[in-house]
């Protein structure tokens, strides 16, 4: 497999997986305006606010990746910047684990988290198209 | 190529840091300490409460012995750094 598929593939798994993510997060915030409801998240209405929020910007970014996976030489930047917010995920992760503040809500799952981040930052940096391969495919369709 | 290679670095330092973040568990060290001992060390019914010194509404300290002798109803909000 090459590494343009690759990258594809990898694409189109987190466009996947953060369209679910985003719905589910949507879906949380609905489902806290029943009434008498147990919030499925430990937060308030206004920690739901910027749940449903979050959930929201999670699809829009579902959609660029997913736009990336089927055309991946014009959509060059968004992989360049779902690296770079994977990376600061991680980051956020790791003063979360060190800080200590969540551990019991979340046990090690940040510092796991943080790790497997990385490693997708890192495959997107060396899959992703190069400059001059995006340059030559926006050349060939004009 | 050249910023490739700088963001390469970059994510191998951060890996390098997650791994070498403390591994001990988060419960023996810090503040969070004293709550998660709390936690495990469960007040069963009948048992004496234990010592104790818990800052009330208005910032004052409360001991055990100013509880002991009257009717008390003790309620506890999670705080906004919880």
């Amino acid at each position: 497999m090459n590494r343009l598929r690759l990258y594809r593939l990898l694409m189109g798994i987190l466009a996947v997986a953060i369209l679910v993510f985003g719905l589910s997060l949507v879906a949380t915030f609905f489902a806290y305006q029943r009434p008498g409801s147990v919030p499925m998240i430990p937060t308030g209405p206004v920690g739901h606010y910027f749940v449903a929020f979050t959930g929201c910007a999670l699809l829009g970014w579902a959609g660029g990746l997913l736009g990336a996976a089927r055309d991946p030489l014009s959509s060059r930047s968004v992989g360049t910047m779902t690296a770079f917010v994977f990376a600061l995920m991680a980051v956020i992760r790791m003063m979360v684990w060190f800080v200590g503040d969540y551990y019991v809500w979340l046990g090690n799952l940040p510092r796991t988290e943080a790790s497997a981040f990385l490693m997708i930052s890192l495959a997107l940096v060396w899959l992703r198209p190069t400059v001059s391969e995006s340059r030559r495919a926006t050349k060939r369709e004009d | 190529m050249i910023l490739r290679a700088l963001a390469t670095l970059v994510l191998v330092g951060l890996i390098g840091l997650n791994f070498a973040l403390p591994t001990s568990s988060l419960s023996h060290r810090g503040s969070e300490n004293k709550v998660r001992a709390d936690i495990t060390s469960e007040l069963l019914v009948g048992q004496q409460l234990p010592e104790l010194e818990l800052i009330d509404l208005n910032g004052a300290a409360v001991t055990r012995d100013d509880l002991l002798g009257h009717r008390v109803l003790i309620t506890f909000e999670r705080s906004v750094d919880w």
